[in-house]
């Protein structure tokens, strides 16, 4: 016997050895193959279906109601699986490049489904989605350029403008403005009142709460007609009416420190504000869920000027069946339900949430979503600029918007950061 | 490459003629020695083989491949063109502060900045932990950032740089330095430092076991030596210490400027997705990242590349020099 392990001869009973241990390899590989497939593929018997979507916890809780309905209703079981609309993005463009759907239905951003739908990801729901159940156009952004109809409309929140304590305003002797100027007084009224650190709150370093600030100013000062042409892309960020928007409301109100630089949690700015360091938060219908009592709570819109048609931004949240589901028929089920008076009736009723079919009895609503529901009575509904428009856009849009927050000359640096927002428009 | 093919055929020969052995047919050539250890080889090396080839080799062809294929399937260059005109990669106006300067420049930065902080701290701390009692515990404590995930250092990050609970702007506050009492990730101006800075003790760790590793190495006779002779300490460090360390020295700069370009997940968890505000802490793997969710794969197969081949250069420029000083 040798040494040295180079000199190492194998006995004549190795080749055989050998041979085993390759066939063990393959058949143990072959059986763990179909095991992994036959264990994940799914069942084509049994009507459970998955709906996937991005609320969890309490807004969940709320969600969970109307699939329960379903379920009663129809008998088909619903698993709701919860993912992030951020993670989808990763995720479904993987998966449609195999076949396959995480979930039977989708809740997704409708450019998303604008975009896959066409890409023959989405299933055509055209017939399927009763166009005549919601207001003209409410089914445009999920309507794909070959003029089908991929997707559908949920529910959705209003972006009123403002929100306030009726309790500290009371206390504080403080009226809602009813023109810019009624509104820059109040701004320095609050800003005298001690204990307030700004007068306006700003949300979350993600960056979305400026964008919907944003979004107010120019749907009331540059009108719904303006709003419109941005997010079509007809109109420019650098073109001077947007400019002016910028630096006559947004930059001067930056430059007297009336808005708080970004808070990098929600939750920092919900204390806060609900505990007098600020007066007003801009934020979205779903603060009726949010604090420990709905009923101090108003709202205001940015005052309107005249000659100008404002609009109110409404952010609906919106669903589609992905091609590759096993369930066709039970996902179109659900969606129809979804899609329909009954089913968002249920959600409207679990609070902030507002219907987007037609024909809701204004008293599912509790009473405040009521109130925030007649805010969009004579007024010109809009998408949200960036949801619709998507990335680049709205990842450049939010960032950019931060940049100018944290400037420390808004006013100089206002034609960069335009210019830079115009480059992924 | 002649030997490997001939190793190789000679492999497969002897595989076919067990396989027929096994089966107990008669296998009519005989084979040797010298055969039967190439099947042998073979049979070991074939399974990393393929494991290299389908998850490495096949990766970065197919990602090279894309990085010059259009949106049409066409050949072409304008990737390139995209991504190095592409003002996040290289802002035109890079000279001037702050952030962003481009993705390029802000590696640049950390490679600048983070790497010669953080090998030379842990250097330090190594050198005066060398003969104290109880270091074990203070070295692992400084490993600690080492073994934590960088997402999480990323969100550890967040906290300690917030304006009102973070531990970074509270001091300068109270030390009377108010332009830093800000959110640091959030200001163009401190966020890539802070990112920079802030990452310095997740990664000290790594020279610090190194480093501490090597000085075991050195005989204490060299030192006695010197000291009989009377050299000072200075130059005990400079003409003994130093140039032992060197092997150590290559492979904690190696790994550390490896990490350093492909630097992604504190990034991500520090400042989110657009790599903070208007990108003023944005890198090249986070640039690629959201090309790539973005739907823009040829630009995205682009940064990926040049990473590689930065990845490379800097690799295959330290090994040798690595190689030729031992």
């Amino acid at each position: 016997m040798s040494s040295g392990g180079a000199d190492y001869v194998p006995p004549k009973t190795s080749g055989r050895l050998i041979a085993i241990i390759v066939a063990l390899l393959i058949v143990t590989n072959v059986i763990t193959a179909v095991g992994v497939y036959y264990g994940t593929a799914p069942k084509a018997a049994g009507e459970t279906i998955t709906v996937i979507g991005p609320w969890a916890s309490t807004e969940m809780q709320k969600f969970l109601p109307v699939l329960s309905a379903f379920t009663n209703s129809t008998g088909i079981k619903v698993s709701y699986n919860i993912l992030r609309q951020e993670d989808l993005k990763l995720v479904l463009p993987v998966q449609f490049a195999i076949g396959r759907a995480p979930g039977d239905v989708i809740f997704m951003t409708s450019s998303f489904i604008k975009e896959n739908g066409p890409g023959g990801n989405a299933t055509d729901l055209t017939g399927v989605v009763d166009k005549s159940a919601y207001a003209a156009g409410a089914l445009d952004p999920v309507t794909g350029t070959d003029g089908k109809i991929y997707g559908a409309v949920y529910t959705g929140k209003v972006k009123p403008g403002f929100w306030y304590r009726q309790s500290f305003f009371t206390a504080h002797n403080l009226q809602p403005p009813t023109d810019w100027i009624s509104f820059t007084n109040l701004l320095t009224q609050i800003k005298g009142i001690s204990g307030i650190v700004n007068p306006i709150v700003s949300g979350d370093t993600d960056g979305w709460p400026l964008s919907d600030m944003t979004e107010h100013f120019i749907a009331t000062y540059g009108g719904a007609s303006m709003h419109r042409n941005l997010t079509a892309g007809t109109e420019m960020w650098t073109s001077a009416a947007v400019h002016d928007i910028f630096a006559n409301r947004i930059v001067p109100l930056l430059a007297a420190s009336d808005f708080s630089p970004p808070l990098k949690w929600d939750s920092t700015a919900l204390n806060g504000w609900w505990a007098n360091q600020y007066a007003l938060y801009f934020m979205g219908s779903w603060i009726t869920g949010m604090v420990p009592d709905p009923t101090d709570l108003r709202v205001f819109s940015l005052p309107p000027v005249s000659g100008v048609t404002p609009g109110v931004v409404f952010g609906a949240d919106y669903f589609f069946i992905p091609k590759y589901t096993t369930k066709l028929d039970a996902a179109k089920q659900l969606l129809r339900y979804l899609a329909s008076k009954d089913g968002q009736t249920v959600q409207v009723k679990q609070g902030g949430h507002i219907a987007t079919v037609l024909g809701i009895d204004t008293n599912a609503y509790p009473p405040v979503d009521r109130v925030v529901a007649q805010t969009l009575t004579g007024k010109d509904v809009l998408p949200d600029l960036d949801d619709t428009k998507g990335d680049p856009f709205q990842a450049n849009f939010w960032s950019q918007l931060k940049a100018l927050w944290t400037s420390a000359d808004p006013a100089g640096d206002l034609n960069t950061i335009l210019a830079a927002i115009q480059s992924k428009a | 490459m002649g030997e490997t093919g001939a190793v190789t055929r000679r492999g497969l020969r002897s595989l076919a003629l067990l396989w027929r052995r096994a089966r107990g047919l008669r296998v009519v050539t005989p084979f040797g020695p010298r055969t039967r250890r190439a099947a042998l080889r073979l049979v070991f090396f074939a399974p990393a083989l393929l494991l290299l080839v389908f998850l490495v080799v096949y990766p970065i062809v197919q990602t090279v491949f894309l990085s010059f294929v259009g949106p049409g399937g066409q050949p072409t260059l304008g990737n390139y063109r995209t991504v190095l005109s592409d003002p996040d990669t290289l802002n035109p106006n890079w000279f001037s502060w702050p952030p962003p300067l481009g993705t390029l420049i802000h590696n640049g930065l950390w490679v600048a900045i983070h790497l010669p902080i953080s090998v030379l701290f842990g250097l330090w701390l190594a050198l005066i932990l060398r003969d104290v009692k109880g270091a074990s515990i203070v070295k692992s404590a400084i490993f600690l950032g080492m073994v934590t995930p960088m997402i999480v250092g990323g969100i550890i990050l967040q906290f300690l740089y917030e304006s009102g609970p973070g531990i970074v702007p509270a001091f300068f506050g109270a030390v009377g330095i108010k332009s830093l009492d800000i959110s640091w990730l959030l200001y163009r101006q401190t966020s890539l430092l802070g990112l920079i800075f802030g990452s310095i003790w997740l990664w000290t760790g790594f020279s610090l076991i190194v480093y501490s590793a090597g000085l075991t190495t050195i005989p204490q006779d060299y030192f006695e030596a010197a000291k009989i002779d009377g050299t000072p300490p200075l130059r005990m460090f400079f003409r003994i210490t130093l140039p032992l360390l060197r092997p150590m020295t290559l492979v904690i700069v190696t790994m550390t400027l490896l990490w350093e370009l492909k630097i992604f997940d504190i990034v991500y968890a520090a400042e989110g997705k657009t790599g903070g505000t208007a990108g003023s802490a944005n890198v090249l793997s986070l640039q690629m990242y959201l090309y790539f969710v973005t739907g823009k794969y040829g630009p995205a197969a682009v940064v990926a590349t040049l990473l590689t081949v930065m990845t490379l250069f800097a690799t295959a420029w330290l090994f040798r020099r690595m190689v030729r000083k031992t």
